[in-house]
Order: structure tokens, then sequence, then C-alpha cells
């Protein structure tokens, strides 16, 4: 089959969680497929400064079309419309208009997808909060396969998503939580969907000793930042420690988007990389997600690939139907949950580490690479 | 969504974190019965059973309800008149001047006093969020209440 897989960036330095999940999806369909990416120019998240050049290129079995993005991001204006739109009550313009400002916004790649779409059997767009699925997929609606790549943050519940959500042939989910999600949204008839996940390979066994730390530790692993739920994890863990709690450590590994409190019993590590990412994970007694929006948490895999249990945010469904299904992981909605649940971890290591047996064995059961493509491959070819 | 999921049949785990975490919570909720009635809450509370029926139906509200498909905000009037309104929108009245007011109010005064917008939007958000959970309270509660009174009448016409 022809496909397209259309994303607002890609390459293998891009980190964003739909890009990779793109990028690795796409270049195995292309062991069966003849795959091209539709993508901008853009590798800045926030900006979208133009920086690979535009054009046809090769990325292994890829063959990859960029277009220029028309104009860099307005912080500014983003903001704007970000707080008219996401308080609740914009008018469908403004909505639109959101679309618009998140950008990356690049004109030539709508015309290409209006002139040449047809010519694709089945084109996937990933993330729909960007503009060229928003404003690209409503013109290949009848080909189109629509990874959402949702959350349940403000965004959702844009009055106008309703129509959009009710416009793809069909939908590749990643979590069951994420179909629940788009079905509460959509205005439109039931579209054919699969749920796949993402592909995980085994976990290697660990090369070198990583950094130097004091065992036992939490870890968390990701940007730092408060939409990752961060404030509240090092509040709640502040107050856990204040209130007697064993002396652990918590481990932050990421960039830092906030104040990281001046705490003994805190260590900042900054951007890791792929090594001592490795590293942390095999020695981590327990692995922390805080985050209150995912579709799905692919660091809360790969602890559980390394057979790491976790403490989630359970007012995430998302961490919170990950946690149930694998039996991996304990959840919090509240501090004294989140005191209880780290209190029976740290006092019962057996269960503890059956849990991250479970997680493993779920992992082995639903995310490897080849159980993901035959869901997604069968969909593909069979269901539209 | 009609679509296909993949149930794939295993053992049962030598670990259930639902029944863990169902122990877990009962604990937790045993513990903050008691600190009520020791802070002097309900005396009711005394009857443990009768406590966790209320903790059910406050924490369905407060977790399980959709917060933006609540009766109550349907029924008030006009919700321009009540909601609150996080946002700010640059006006002016003036057909000439309009313009330029505008321009100054976003890109002089708004800059100069966002540390004031700020702190202000943050406290609205949670006073939005503390309304909607009310909201989603009492509706739990009119619901449980013409559940009660639609089994009672059956009950009555029964008898």
């Amino acid at each position: 089959m022809k496909l397209a897989c259309v994303v607002h960036r890609f390459g293998a330095d891009i980190a964003g969680g739909s890009e990779s999940h793109c990028r690795l999806v796409a270049e195995h369909l292309a062991a069966n497929h003849d795959v091209t990416i539709l993508t901008t120019c853009a590798k800045d998240h926030v900006t979208w400064q133009n920086t690979y050049p535009a054009g046809v290129s090769q990325a292994g079995p890829l063959r990859v079309l960029r277009f220029p993005v028309d104009r860099p991001r307005s912080l500014h204006r983003f903001a704007e419309i970000s707080e008219i739109v996401l308080a609740g009550r914009a008018s469908p313009a403004e909505q639109e208009q959101w679309f618009v400002e998140n950008g990356p916004r690049a004109s030539d790649l709508i015309e290409y997808l209006r002139q040449h779409g047809a010519e694709f059997d089945r084109i996937l767009f990933w993330a729909y909060r960007y503009y060229p699925t928003f404003f690209g997929l409503p013109l290949v609606a009848d080909r189109a396969l629509l990874v959402p790549t949702a959350e349940e943050d403000p965004l959702i519940r844009l009055p106008i998503l309703g129509r959009f959500f009710a416009l793809p042939r069909g939908y590749v989910f990643l979590t069951p939580e994420e179909a629940e999600l788009i079905a509460r949204r959509s205005e439109g008839p039931p579209a054919p969907f699969c749920i796949v996940g993402s592909g995980l390979d085994p976990a290697l066994p660990m090369r070198g000793s990583g950094p130097p730390l004091a065992e036992p530790f939490l870890l968390y692993l990701g940007r730092i930042d408060p939409n990752k739920g961060c404030e509240t994890l090092l509040r709640y863990f502040v107050r856990y420690q204040e209130r007697g709690g064993p002396p652990v450590h918590l481990v932050m590994a990421g960039p830092a988007n906030m104040e990281v409190p001046d705490h003994p019993l805190i260590e900042r590590l900054g951007l890791v990389d792929d090594g001592a990412r490795e590293s942390l994970l095999s020695r981590a007694s327990l692995l922390m997600v805080p985050s209150p929006f995912e579709s799905l948490s692919l660091v809360l895999l790969e602890a559980w690939n390394y057979g790491v249990p976790a403490l989630v945010n359970g007012r995430c469904s998302v961490l919170k139907g990950q946690a149930l299904r694998a039996n991996g992981a304990l959840y919090y909605g509240r501090f004294d949950q989140f005191a209880a649940c780290l209190d029976y971890l740290l006092t019962h290591p057996d269960v503890a580490r059956q849990l991250g047996r479970q997680g493993l064995a779920y992992v082995d059961r639903e995310y490897r690479w080849p159980q993901v493509m035959r869901k997604i491959g069968d969909f593909i070819a069979g269901c539209c | 969504m009609a679509g296909r999921q993949d149930v794939t049949d295993r053992a049962e785990p030598a670990v259930s974190v639902d029944a863990l975490m169902r122990r877990l919570e009962g604990d937790l909720r045993n513990q903050l019965r008691r600190q009520l009635l020791d802070r002097g809450g309900a005396r009711e509370y005394t009857d443990a059973e009768l406590f966790a029926l209320v903790e059910h139906v406050l924490r369905h509200a407060v977790e399980a309800r959709e917060h933006d498909a609540l009766l109550l905000p349907a029924l008030m009037s006009d919700e321009d008149e009540w909601e609150l309104q996080t946002h700010l929108r640059f006006s002016s009245h003036r057909p000439i001047l309009g313009k330029l007011i505008v321009f100054l109010k976003r890109r002089v005064l708004l800059p100069v006093t966002r540390w004031l917008y700020e702190y202000s939007l943050e406290n609205f958000r949670r006073q939005q969020r503390v309304n909607r959970v009310l909201f989603a309270c009492l509706e739990e509660l009119a619901i449980e209440n013409a559940r009660l009174r639609h089994d009672l009448e059956r009950l009555t016409d029964k008898s």
C-alpha cells in the first residue's frame, strides 16, 4: 500500500512523544509498505523556526517531504488566544484561530494534501492539536486515519472538535481511555479503530554504572514542569519527608522548566543521555509518574521494561488504566493516598518487586513491536 | 466507536493492584473517619458503613462526574451573568481611537499589571473548580434523592 504519515515535526533528533511514535511506527510500516512522511521544516516545538531544508530527503526506508513553516509562532498571540479559548466560551472562529496560532502553519503542506492526497491509499495523521492535522485531515478524510494522542486537558473540550473527530475514516488509539475520550467528544457515528500503544524492544543489559546516587531512590524521568505534575510531586514528597517518611531519595532527571526545591533528599540531574537513563531505570526502586494528562505514558512502559514498579497520578485516567491493566503500579489522587502508597511500597519491597515483574510481563504481552505492528498492519489493511 | 481490542487470556496476577488499592483506600477511609470524629465531625460517622456510603457519593461527584455536563448550571440563567470570566477581553467603544486604546491596554497596561492578573487568574481557576465540584455534589445528591424517592414509591405501590 502507498501510505503517508503527516506529523508536525520529524527527525531522529526530535524527542517529542507523538513525533517519536510517528517515526517508529512509520519505520516499521516501511517493511511492508511504501511510506512517505509529510512534515514541516520545523525543529523547535516552541517557535517552529524553519531548520531542516524544504524538499525531498530520505530517512532510512522513509521518503520525507518537508514543507516550510509560513511564520514562526507568535508566543504573545498564542498566549492571548489560549486564554480566551481555554476559558471555555470562545466563538467557533476563535477556536479555529487557536489551531492557526498553535501551528506549525505550513500552507504548502496543506496544498500538497489537497492536490496529491488521492495518490495515497491511507494517510495517517498524528496529534490533532497541530495545524497540519487539524487543517489537513478534512481534505483527505475519506482515507485519513487519525492517531489523536488526545489527553484529558482543557483543549479536548473545544466544541468545534466534535465535528472534527467525526471526520476520519478510522482511528489508531494509544489506550482504551483515549478511545473512550474521543468517542465522548465525537459528534459523528462510531468510526472503526484499533488500540496499539507503542512498541518497545527488550531492555538491554546495563551499560556502564551511570551517575553515582544513594540508593534506594525514587525516580522521576522527563521534563520537570508544573504541567507534568512535578509541582505536586515535589510538594507531596517534601511533605512526606516532613511527616517522618523513610529517608528515601527522589531523583529528578530531565530538563527543568521550574524551580526544584533545595532539599537534602532531592537530587537534580538535569538532562541525561540514553546510557544514564538506562542506568537510572535499572537501579530505581520506584518510578514516579505525576502527570495529570497523558495519552500513553511511555516512561511508565520503559520502567516496566526494566521490571521497575511505579506510583502514578490516579487522577489521570490513562495512568490509572495502565496501572490496573498491568498490575504494575499503585496510584494516588490526594496526599494521604500518595503517602500511604509510598509507605506500603517502601516497606513491602517483595510486593513492589512483584508489581515490577507484572509490569514487565504486561509489556512483553502487549507492547513488543511485532504485536504492535501486527495490530496496526491488520487494521490499515482490513478495517477501512 | 466500533473497534477491536485484543483481550488476552491470562492467569490471575500474584498481586492485584485493584485489590491492594481497595485495601489501602479502606484503611485511609477509616483513618479519615476517626480524624473527623476526633475533631468534632458529624456523630453519624461513628457508623463506619454509613461513612463509607457518604464518602462514596461525594467521591463519585468529585472524581467520576463530567464537570462540563451538569444539570444545575444548565438550569441557571444566562451563564454570562454568573460564570467566572477568567480571561481578559480588551475592547473600546470609541470608533476612531478604539484600536489605539486597545493596543495600549494590551501592550502597556497588561504587561505592567501582569503579575496581579496571573495571581488573580490562578485563584479564579481554583474557585471555578470548587464551584463545579459543588455543582457536581449537589447533582449527585439530587440523583440519589430521586432514586430513593422512586424506590419508595414503587415499594408503596406494591404494598
